[in-house]
């Protein structure tokens, strides 16, 4: 018979065993693979999120789409491209655009900063559950940012005759970069932490 | 609180949402258990997950296959006929220089679900011959791994938006891939959504508990 501190008790991230939590060097019993450090995680995603963040301001500053309509080049952001699809009344995918490029970034930077705060400082007198809600939807709306690097990769495949034709922008690199800095600082993140410290 | 062993650690389980501690229960063939902090589902019991899954993954690969091979849509702008595929998509950013978001791209719609698929279909396959323990453990490993970089559906509603943004422009004809794509997405979002890897951990467990580590 063994004594186990229930506080302990860790989540194996690759397959979900219940682990001991025994100090610094933590191999899964289960399937081996090693259990996040606590001391680096936030360095970690301290750092993915930064380089998220400084890229999606290229992000938004480049045109994001180039299109060459009978010799006339036009580039427009992401902004401008929602604003354009408001004004000629395609609200829903004025919505989608933006929601996606915008919202969903914006907010996913904001709530892994307020984590990361609130990880190393008393913040916030949310419950634990709340945080851990909050963490598990920033990792399940996300990815869906992606929405417009994939529309932007369909429409110049598909858009490319000698009159009409449309190209990717500087933006899109900056984008997909961003998107996928914050998606490696979000995995990165130890959900664990909020436990430890609220 | 008082175990065993360490072993005994498996009769646990930490809820991945909101990771409360809770004791692992039988529960009813077809049921599932829900945590009680968030509500969210823990996991579910069904005697013939082995054959669904890879039922499901077969399936799968079929209809990824069909995605693949037939345009997704086809368009008609000025009277010149251009339609896309899925390679086409990524070799027009290639093609244009786009290396960086070309590769992700080939990464997020293609290599990843396609590697996911063949995963789960030796996954369930060795777990229905029961052979395999470890290559079986080291699958799995590399499944969670990549599992949240599989990004098909996006790309799915993706198209709807790319094809949205012409109604007015060009005459649109959704192709047999479209669907094949469909009907993927909704396996993969089944297999990976519902079928968690902690439940097919469980189910190695059962298997393999009174087999020797080969
Ligand atoms: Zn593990
Ligand atoms: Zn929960």
């Amino acid at each position: 018979m063994i004594e186990v501190d229930e506080s302990t008790l860790i989540r194996c991230a690759i397959c979900g065993a219940v682990n001991m939590d025994k100090g610094k060097k933590n191999i899964c019993r289960r399937c081996h693979s090693s259990i996040k450090d606590k001391h680096f995680s936030t360095q970690k995603s301290w750092a993915y999120l930064i380089t998220g963040m400084i890229a999606y301001i290229p992000a938004n500053m480049y045109p994001i789409l180039i299109s060459t309509q009978f010799g006339q080049t036009e580039g427009s952001t992401i902004l401008g491209g929602v604003i354009f699809l408001w004004e000629h009344g395609s609200y829903p995918i004025a919505m989608v655009i933006f929601f996606a490029s915008i919202i969903i970034p914006v907010l996913k930077f904001l709530i892994l900063i307020y984590l990361l705060i609130s990880v190393k400082y008393p913040l916030g007198k949310d419950k634990k559950v709340t945080k851990h809600k909050l963490y598990y939807m920033t990792e399940v709306i996300g990815p869906w940012s992606m929405i417009d690097v994939f529309v932007v990769a369909v429409l110049s495949a598909l858009i490319h005759l000698s009159m009409v034709s449309i190209v990717a922008g500087t933006a899109v690199t900056a984008f997909a970069i961003s998107v996928f800095f914050t998606l490696l600082s979000a995995h990165a993140f130890d959900a664990r932490l909020i436990k430890e410290n609220c | 609180m008082k175990l065993e062993n360490e072993d005994a650690l498996d009769n646990y389980i930490i809820c991945h949402q909101c990771l409360t501690l809770h004791e692992e229960i039988a529960i009813a063939d077809g049921s599932h258990a829900c945590c009680t902090g968030c509500g969210g589902v823990l996991y579910r019991y069904n005697t013939q997950r082995i054959d669904h899954g890879l039922a499901l993954s077969i399936t799968g690969l079929i209809f990824f296959a069909l995605a693949n091979f037939f345009p997704l849509v086809q368009i008609e702008v000025l009277g010149t006929e251009q339609f896309i595929t899925i390679s086409k998509t990524i070799f027009t950013l290639f093609e244009s220089g786009f290396y960086l978001v070309g590769l992700i791209c080939a990464f997020l719609i293609f290599i990843f679900p396609l590697m996911i698929f063949l995963i789960n279909l030796c996954v369930f396959a060795l777990l229905k011959a029961q052979k395999g323990k470890k290559i079986t453990k080291e699958l799995l490993v590399l499944l969670a791994y990549i599992t949240p970089w599989s990004m098909t559906d996006i790309f799915l509603v993706s198209i709807l938006v790319a094809l949205v943004k012409l109604i007015g422009y060009a005459q649109i004809h959704i192709g047999v891939a479209f669907w094949a794509l469909l009907v993927f997405v909704l396996i993969d979002v089944y297999l990976v959504k519902r079928i968690q890897i902690f439940e097919i951990w469980m189910l190695h467990k059962r298997i393999f508990a009174h087999k020797d580590e080969v």
